[in-house]
């Protein structure tokens, strides 16, 4: 059984979120806020953090660097006001895993807490966070896991033999679970553009929900299309599978 | 008797009075002298007329008494005869005879045969030296006149001598006649002087009563002929006549022949002939005194008419309703047209009625309260009344008001100047700043209102997924979950009114408000905002203040506005800024010197001396271009204002900043 620490400054919030979380059969901790929530992190070692951004005295992310100080790989999920997608790309640049929006959904809630079980379940090296796969007329560069600034050099490489001379079609697909990081995305910016400089066709497919907003709002998506399957992606680059 | 004597010479007219006394004592005069003098007159004349009777019968009997001696009768009767013819005598005497002691007739002028009676008629007794008596003879009066013919100590006889006394009485006729004449003549002259007299005196006394009449009865234009004293001069050739500023009439300037009279000299006047006194007796100069005070009358009169006229058209064309009430029962007494026009009320209905009745129960804050026996003398201004027309329609107007006296009276004039467009205005314009002060909340407003949303949509999907797993919930669980929705759809439910209460436009009419209820408003907007950056609240409000008279939701912009200033100038950076900085909102509420107050403090920047005097100026800000209009503090000093309140700022750069608010109370307790 998992634990999970939430940390949330509204109490009719926290019980819900405890009766929920056990639902799913989790050990659900709650903290009223972040100097608790630091102490419980300290004692009992959840293994996935959800946070409140906004809360009087330490805010969420002070809160995260703190985490993220004690255990850099720990799941970080903060809660955002509606669609502020600001607050997410600092949390992002913090090393949060993932973000979720509040009013929290059923859905986004279900999904970030699955990403993270994946990503917990398939701790691997990071260079296993990316791979390519060849195929006749395009190759797909796979990514999961964590992408943070750590990944850069994988990244980069995986992303050239993808590219082979320059011009080869190209597929970014996202595992649904993946998650990129401030740094991770200032990577893979830097990577498009230069693709677009050479002409080369790209496409990403499969980010989930809340990192798609992300690529649309750091202006990824004013060069690349994303698509939901990999599928889509290719036949937008007129390839069929 | 003599009362109704004395009272009928009372009424009579002055002229009657002095004409008929002096009449009436110059007729005693007249008559007493006449009657005097005739009696002097006649009985000297007589007694005269008799001496020389006596002296002629006594040269007779001297120069006869040798005639009868010697019996020489001829010579006797040439004698007497001599006597009797001589010059005017034959006239005066009617006859003369001489009898001896015998009683014989001796002579006489008769030419008839002597009536003998004579001799008895007038007998001369002894030892007497003359004896006279009227007698008739031949049906003819005379005076007999008797005197002894002596020789030695002998009488011889006696001299009779005849005085005719119709002759006597024509001449005393005669004298009686001419004195009567003169007399009369005398009455007649003194008549007529004494005609004049009473005239002269009597008729300026009745004209100046007619123009006194005149006057009474105001009218003052007619022509002032007192004496003969206009000379060709008519007072309105005087250039200073049209002028009431000129202080007299300077005719002494318009008069001399030797000066034309222009607008330079004439005002240089040293002496004014006008009052001076003419030559002249009493009765002139009477005259000259009325005359000039009928001038200063027409003067104060002209002036007090020019006075009125120019107030009474102040009042009548004044573009505002004009009312005098009266100060005790506050009573209307009279009201301008315009007054009528605003009020729809006619001038006679207005009059005589209470001023209460213009006045809504809602703003007892009118004139109606005006109290005489507070600080006399003064004006007084009330702000925005709330007035009533005859149909009921409110408005708002500003009553100046002034103590004043209105014939004789006690009073108040005030007047109503129409205000409802500019308190429209004012409303529209709050309400406009108000609405920008919800979008400052906004970020506030979606924050709190998140919350309960999340609590909600959390619990909502519990459910959802319990009845779709087919779990068996415990059912505490779904207990607790339900009514944390139901306490949570509350909480947002309480924000969205209280965010519609707020945006809600305020009614004109003033509203009963606790003063701690908008100040506690403003943190269920923004409390948890404040929380978030950290900054503490401090609320210290006394509980049992007295209501003031307010809109509860402009009081919570006016606080909203100070509380967002205080979050701003505590975010804000300052020279000496520490990172543990007190961050503080204190407010406070309590009575002080018998008004409500509220004081807003902060530990923010504060403000610099030189700006503090502008904080309450429209359109200044500190803040970035964007980031305020600068209209905040200045719409919030314009509602405290309304209320009769105060706003006043303190501040210590770098230390913080307290704003106060001071309201006067209801009167009235939560």
């Amino acid at each position: 059984m998992r634990r999970i620490l939430v940390i949330d400054d509204e109490k009719p919030t926290l019980s819900m979120f405890s009766l929920y979380l056990e639902a799913y059969g989790y050990d659900a901790l709650t903290a009223e806020n972040g100097e608790i929530g630091l102490e419980i992190f300290r004692e009992k070692k959840p293994s996935i953090v959800l946070t409140d951004i906004k809360m009087p005295g330490m805010d969420g992310l002070e809160v995260l660097r703190r985490i993220k100080e004690i255990n850099p790989d720990a799941e970080v999920i903060v809660i955002t006001g509606h669609g502020d997608i600001d607050l997410a790309l600092k949390a992002l640049n913090l090393n949060a895993t993932d973000f979720i929006d509040k009013p929290i959904r059923q859905e986004a809630l279900e999904s970030a807490l699955k990403r993270a079980e994946e990503r917990l379940d398939s701790l691997n090296g990071k260079e296993e966070e990316v791979s390519v796969r060849e195929l006749a007329e395009a190759s797909v560069m796979e990514i999961r896991g964590n992408v943070t600034s750590k990944s850069e050099p994988y990244m980069v490489k995986a992303y050239n033999e993808a590219s082979g001379d320059g011009t080869r079609k190209l597929v970014l697909s996202f595992d649904s679970s993946a998650s990129i990081n401030g740094a991770g995305i200032a990577v893979l910016t830097q990577l498009l553009l230069e693709s677009d400089k050479r002409g080369q066709p790209v496409a990403i497919a499969g980010p989930s929900e809340n990192f798609t907003k992300v690529f649309d709002i750091v202006g990824i998506t004013k060069f690349v299309n994303i698509f939901e399957s990999e599928r889509e992606a290719l036949a937008s680059l007129g390839v069929v599978s | 008797m003599f009362d109704i004597l004395f009272k009928r010479i009372r009424h009579l007219s002055l002229k009657i009075k002095i004409f008929a006394s002096t009449l009436a004592v110059v007729l005693l005069i007249s008559v007493a002298i006449a009657m005097l003098a005739r009696w002097i007159l006649i009985s000297s004349l007589t007694r005269e007329l008799e001496q020389r009777g006596i002296a002629v019968a006594q040269s007779i009997a001297e120069r006869g008494s040798g005639f009868i001696l010697d019996h020489d009768k001829a010579d006797l009767v040439s004698l007497v005869f001599d006597a009797a013819q001589l010059g005017e005598r034959k006239i005066l005497i009617s006859y003369i005879f001489i009898e001896d002691t015998d009683g014989a007739i001796l002579a006489h002028t008769f030419i008839h045969p002597f009536p003998y009676a004579l001799l008895t008629e007038n007998p001369l007794p002894e030892g007497v030296d003359h004896s006279v008596k009227l007698i008739t003879v031949d049906n003819e009066e005379a005076y007999d006149i008797a005197v002894p013919v002596k020789e030695g100590i002998y009488t011889l006889g006696t001299v009779h001598v005849g005085l005719n006394k119709r002759h006597i009485d024509n001449l005393v006729g005669k004298l009686r006649f001419m004195f009567l004449g003169f007399i009369s003549a005398i009455v007649v002259i003194i008549f007529l002087i004494t005609l004049r007299i009473s005239n002269y005196i009597t008729q300026p006394i009745s004209r100046l009563t007619k123009i006194s009449d005149e006057i009474s009865r105001g009218n003052l234009d007619f022509s002032m002929e007192l004496g003969a004293i206009t000379e060709g001069w008519e007072p309105r050739r005087c250039p200073a006549y049209a002028n009431t500023d000129l202080p007299c009439w300077h005719f002494d300037q318009t008069r001399m022949e030797d000066q034309v009279p222009s607008p330079e000299n004439v005002r240089t006047c040293k002496e004014c002939l006008f009052y001076k006194k003419r030559r002249g007796d009493e009765v002139d100069q009477l005259a000259d005194s009325f005359n000039n005070m009928i001038w200063s009358i027409k003067l104060y009169r002209r002036r007090l008419n020019d006075s009125e006229e120019k107030y009474r058209s102040l009042f009548d064309s004044n573009p505002d309703p004009v009312f005098v009430m009266d100060g005790k029962t506050h009573v209307i007494l009279d009201a301008n047209p315009r007054a009528e026009e605003v009020y729809l009320y006619g001038k006679d209905e207005l009059i005589g009625m209470s001023v209460g009745e213009l006045e809504s129960e809602e703003g007892a804050d009118g004139v109606s309260r005006f109290n005489m026996s507070e600080r006399a003398g003064e004006c007084f201004l009330y702000a925005k009344v709330r007035h009533l027309k005859k149909n009921g329609a409110p408005f708002f107007v500003n009553l100046h008001a002034c103590r004043t006296y209105y014939r004789d009276k006690e009073a108040v004039i005030f007047s109503a100047t129409d205000i409802t467009d500019m308190v429209e205005k004012d409303a529209q314009l709050i309400q406009a700043s108000k609405m920008t002060t919800l979008g400052e909340m906004s970020a506030g407003i979606a924050h709190e209102l998140n919350q309960p949303l999340n609590a909600i949509k959390m619990g909502s999907d519990y459910l959802n997924m319990m009845s779709q797993k087919g779990d068996k919930a415990p059912m505490e669980h779904l207990a607790k979950v339900v009514a944390e929705i139901s306490e949570q759809v509350d909480r947002a439910a309480a924000i969205i009114n209280h965010l519609r209460e707020f945006g809600r436009k305020s009614e004109l009419i003033i509203e009963q408000v606790d003063i701690n209820e908008p100040i506690r408003g403003v943190f269920t907007i923004i409390g948890q905002q404040l929380a978030l950056q950290n900054i503490d609240v401090v609320l210290d409000l006394s509980e049992d203040l007295p209501l003031i008279r307010a809109h509860a939701n402009r009081l919570e912009q006016i606080f909203f506005n100070l509380v967002t200033n205080a979050r701003d100038a505590i975010n804000g950076e300052w020279p000496g800024k520490t990172p543990d900085n007190p961050r503080e909102i204190f407010i406070k509420s309590a009575m002080e010197y018998g008004r409500v107050a509220v004081t807003v403090s902060d530990t923010g920047c504060g403000i610099a001396p030189h700006d503090l005097q502008k904080v309450f100026e429209p359109f200044f800000t500190t803040k970035k271009t964007g980031q305020g209009m600068g209209l905040g503090l200045s719409i919030s000093y314009g509602i405290v204002k309304d209320y009769g309140g105060e706003i006043e700022v303190g501040s210590e750069p770098g230390e913080g900043t307290t704003f106060k608010l001071t309201f006067p109370p209801s009167g009235q307790h939560v």
